[in-house]
């Protein structure tokens, strides 16, 4: 008898004790480094770690936002991801929309060019860009940047917006047309719409690639002024050698937009997620 | 983010079966609006031959080359034909790294699905509240940039003061107080791949989660009508549901894993003694670590084509499957 | 200028653009002739002590109207970024080069040919220190400054241990270390498994080289019982110390772990002290140094003299106004406040004294006679860019494998790197 309650008891409570677990598992790292970064060094450098940041400080992160040229890195990487985004939906949208809509000769190939393409291991490939970039002239500017990491999130997006637009019912964009709509017309007050969450969701995969990117900048942009952000904070970790707290604060600032981000495109594109999604 | 799994059945499909005056899509080639889907397919096809098929170009053509300091500095041409291709492919190290890359990739994949797998059912069981705080974990660990990633493992399992190595000693693992975990090539994968697990099983379980609302109810009421376990509701309604979703996934994974870079050079550069190098790594530290950039590019090259080989079934898969579409 | 210098290569003597590029710049020399120019110098993390750079910028800035931009440079992955800069149309101007690494610059003839700066400034350059310079009978950079490690310890702790005069002796040094393990909770010196510099000192002490000719090729000698002989020491005095056996002394930043006033002594560069005092103020006072004792009392221990150069870019269009600046930065004046202020070892002799008073330099100053280099062959550099076979060596002798096995597990890696394409 009370075997069975405790085990109904133990049916219900094991998924949320685990579910507890998982989530402490996934993140106590991100907790731990925005912690980190609020400690005083004599609490970070303590023989039995300080949990919880008792008496905090903005020390760290006043170290690492006076570093050199900080905010010309921020620009850098904020316009560099912003653009290189939105180009690449722009892009992957037309794409998108002819792959999903339309039935052309040579469109197999099409979709096998871009498949591989998502299969292209770009740090590998940096001498060789280097040098097209350099024979180009382009060096130390954000405009060969942006294009690469259009490229780079371009075969995902578009392979993914397909199918958020071949999801869309397609009588919805005929009864638009029959509405007296062009093609254009009927896709942009019909299917856009429509599209808003693939568009969301596809974006953030964008963001990540470019925020984050570090091999090619590194030997595109040699000018302090034409770098961004990773590099500032990759010099933290080998420049402050073991001073975790500012290291800490540089890769908290550094991820701190990119979590805010996804924590509010996520809530949006769940919708997008569970409508389009898995066809999506 | 979501994959696209054109294998699936789409929630919503489209009834009229037969072509469509204006765009024709499941009929012939439409002759009047023949050039629109070129036209739009152009700016992306485009980007994509100038931007990654010409480095691809160059980079084939590097790896025929003897491109060392001297003739990147004087920007001379000398050509050597197939000796980088010879000198790598007759070197112990690279089918060493070759076998330590594909391992890699099958231990993580294998581990990141199995995780991901379990929690996006796990996701699907939970209640609201527990679900949403349950997402927001993993978000936050699928949105962390990979090189905040790398620097806070590097400080986790830090030798001196790092957390793990506390927590391991607290829980009575004395010889674990002042462990190096990048002192050895095991202990260094350990530390790799939970970061990769770490970073992808997000991915993974959220996109299975979604998936999962996607099942129509009725399927499953007929499978317990049919008094179906639920066990065996889950083997023959969840699972082959989503199965379309896993091979997709699957296939994204393998190419991820096969070829990260930042997080295994990140954590200690391939070391200790370049036990840790995975074909990427080692493409970039023979090539630009050592400047010696026409090997690079020539093992570079091999990656390419070894991934391709890796990725042919699935590729082959996914193009009939886009026979079958539209 | 791209074009010039395919045209240049292509005429086997790559010297001979240079010539073609400077030829731009001739013409408007002279007191303003270079106004609105700016000179790029690419310097490498602590080589420029703030004063120095202050009275050197003003003095370049008023005798040749141009403006001088300082770019500080990491160590870490510097052999690409200034193979990739040497290539560009617009490299730095001047750049720092580690004297180990300037042979493999000078053969890609990516450094301007610098003989007549060497005739109008260089006669009393200390020739064993203008040799790294040199290459194929041309002068390709033009010595800076050299420095070598000396013993940087904790006064402090050292006096808490009871010990009252600095060793002479290496037998003598381990008897402090012994002392104050026991007397004091402090680490007794701070030594990662791969500060490969000092050990390539020890080398130099035991008389061992790193490589040797066999058949008209440079091979590894690691194998050599002499190098097996220097590994001990290294490896006891590495005993002493808690540092991770597989890291250098730059990661983490050993001054920085110095600072923290719980180690007894680390073996580093006079700026390195500075470093610490940057991270705790309140170490400053606790601050001493002494040679690094040898064998017996009347020879110091081997040290590497470690160094750098000033080169300037055979494909800067500044070729002039480089010049100017290295007239004025390795000018006596500067040169001997180079020494004065960061306590570095100057480029010529006459101007050794300005180290007196400087603690740092004056206590390296005596292993000076006693130094030597890494193999002075363009091959080397290769072997020196991470993964460092040696490297990997000392860290598997520390932890347990002996000489001989060590040696021969990363000989092929090393005799891969020294017979490297060039």
């Amino acid at each position: 008898m009370s075997r069975t309650v405790k085990g109904r008891l133990f049916t219900r409570l094991w998924p949320n004790a685990t579910a507890l677990l998982l989530f402490t598992g996934f993140v106590f790292p991100v907790y731990w480094m925005f912690s980190t970064a609020l400690k005083p060094d004599s609490d970070i450098i303590s023989e039995e770690p300080v949990w919880f940041p008792s008496s905090p400080t903005f020390e760290h992160f006043a170290t690492v936002v006076r570093a050199e040229n900080f905010w010309s890195l921020v620009r850098n990487s904020v316009t560099v991801t912003l653009l290189a985004v939105g180009l690449s939906l722009l892009i992957a949208l037309f794409a998108a929309f002819a792959l999903a809509r339309m039935r052309f000769r040579g469109r197999r190939s099409v979709v096998l060019t871009f498949m591989v393409a998502q299969m292209a291991p770009w740090e590998v490939m940096v001498i060789a860009i280097y040098m097209t970039v350099r024979d180009a002239d382009m060096l130390n500017s954000l405009v060969p940047l942006t294009l690469f990491y259009t490229v780079m999130v371009l075969p995902l997006t578009i392979l993914t917006l397909r199918s958020y637009v071949a999801a869309v019912p397609k009588e919805l964009e005929e009864s638009a047309m029959v509405d007296g709509c062009g093609r254009t017309q009927a896709f942009r007050k019909v299917i856009f719409p429509l599209l808003a969450p693939g568009l969301m969701a596809t974006s953030l995969f964008g963001f990540i690639t470019a925020w984050n990117e570090f091999p090619m900048v590194l030997i595109l942009n040699k000018d302090p002024h034409a770098q961004t952000l990773p590099l500032w904070l990759s010099r933290f970790q080998t420049a402050f050698g073991d001073d975790w707290g500012a290291t800490m604060a540089a890769a908290s600032l550094f991820a701190l937009p990119i979590l805010l981000l996804f924590l509010y495109l996520q809530r949006k594109a769940v919708g997008g997620l569970t409508a389009g999604a898995v066809k999506g | 983010m979501s994959v696209q799994t054109h294998e699936a059945p789409p929630p919503v499909r489209s009834t009229p079966r037969q072509p469509h005056p204006e765009d024709g899509p499941r009929g012939k080639p439409d002759p009047r609006g023949g050039g629109l889907p070129y036209l739009l397919l152009l700016p992306a096809l485009a980007a994509t031959a100038v931007l990654l098929g010409w480095p691809l170009v160059t980079n084939g053509l590097l790896s025929f080359q003897n491109l060392n300091m001297a003739q990147l500095i004087q920007h001379v041409t000398e050509w050597t034909g197939t000796d980088n291709y010879r000198d790598t492919l007759g070197s112990e190290d690279f089918w060493r790294v070759t076998l330590r890359s594909v391992l890699f990739t099958v231990v993580n994949v294998f581990l990141i699905m199995l995780c991901g797998t379990l929690t996006g059912l796990l996701l699907a069981r939970l209640g609201s509240r527990m679900r949403l705080l349950l997402s927001v974990g993993l978000v936050l660990a699928w949105a962390m940039p990979v090189i905040a990633g790398t620097t806070v493992y590097q400080w986790l399992f830090a030798q001196r003061f790092g957390v793990v190595n506390w927590v391991l000693d607290a829980a009575g693992f004395h010889s674990m107080a002042d462990y190096n975990w990048t002192g050895g090539q095991l202990s260094t994968f350990f530390v790799i791949s939970l970061l990769i697990v770490w970073t992808s099983v997000p991915f993974v379980a959220v996109n299975l989660y979604a998936a999962t609302t996607t099942i129509p109810r009725e399927l499953y009421e007929a499978a317990a009508l049919d008094g179906a376990s639920a066990r065996q509701s889950f083997m023959t309604v969840t699972l082959p549901f989503l199965k379309p979703f896993l091979l997709v996934t699957t296939f994204l994974e393998v190419i991820w894993i096969f070829k990260a870079f930042p997080h295994i050079f990140a954590i200690n550069e391939g070391g200790p003694d370049r036990l840790t190098e995975t074909l990427p790594v080692y493409a970039f530290v023979e090539g630009v670590g050592n400047q010696h950039y026409g090997m690079g590019a020539a093992i570079s090259v091999l990656t390419i084509l070894i991934l391709l080989a890796l990725m042919s079934y699935h590729l082959r898969l996914a193009m009939r499957q886009e026979e079958d579409e539209l | 200028m791209k074009r010039r210098l395919l045209v240049a290569a292509g005429i086997a003597a790559a010297m001979t653009g240079v010539a073609a590029c400077g030829s731009g710049g001739e013409s408007n020399s002279g007191a303003d002739g270079f106004k609105g120019q700016t000179l790029t110098l690419w310097a490498m993390d602590g080589s420029t002590p703030k004063q120095w750079e202050k009275d050197v910028r003003a003095a370049f800035e008023k005798k040749t109207g141009a403006k001088l931009k300082l770019e500080v440079q990491q160590w870490n992955g510097i052999q690409q970024k200034i193979t990739t800069a040497l290539s560009e149309s617009d490299p730095p101007d001047v750049i720092e080069v580690g004297n180990t690494q300037t042979p493999a610059y000078a053969k890609t003839g990516g450094l301007a040919e610098l003989g007549d700066l060497k005739k109008s400034i260089g006669a009393d350059w200390t020739k064993s220190v203008n040799e790294s310079a040199v290459y194929g009978g041309k002068q390709y950079a033009a010595p800076w400054y050299t420095v070598n490690r000396t013993v940087i310890y904790n006064k402090k702790i050292w006096a808490e241990a009871g010990i009252k005069k600095t060793p002479k002796t290496r037998a003598d040094f381990f008897e402090a270390l012994d002392t104050i393990e026991k007397k004091t909770d402090a680490e007794p010196i701070y030594l990662p498994g791969q500060n490969w510099y000092f050990f390539d000192g020890l080398l130099i002490g035991k008389d061992a080289g790193l490589v040797k000719k066999r058949g008209g090729k440079w091979v590894s000698n690691l194998a050599d019982p002499d190098v097996g002989e220097a590994m001990k020491i290294y490896a006891k005095y590495a005993s002493y110390s808690e540092a991770p056996q597989d890291k250098d002394e730059a990661t983490p930043q050993q001054a920085e772990v110095f600072a923290k006033g719980k180690t007894g002594a680390f073996i580093g560069l006079g700026w390195e002290a500075g470093t610490a005092v940057e991270a705790n103020p309140k170490i400053k006072k606790d601050i001493g140094y002494f040679t690094i004792p040898g064998e017996s009392a009347s020879k110091p221990e081997g040290v590497f003299l470690g160094g750098s150069n000033l080169a300037v870019a055979a494909g800067s269009e500044k070729q002039e106004l480089a010049k100017e600046f290295l007239k004025i930065a390795l000018s006596d004046k500067f040169e001997g406040a180079l020494a004065e202020e960061g306590g570095v070892i100057p480029n010529k002799p006459s101007l050794q004294g300005k180290v007196e008073g400087n603690e740092a330099a004056e206590a390296a100053a005596p292993a000076v006679a006693g130094g030597g280099l890494t193999p002075l062959i363009p091959q080397w550099a290769a072997v020196e860019n991470p993964p460092n076979p040696v490297k990997s060596y000392m860290t598997a002798v520390l932890k347990g494998k002996p000489h001989a096995e060590a040696a021969k597990s990363v000989e092929d890696d090393i005799n891969k790197r020294l017979s490297q394409k060039q």
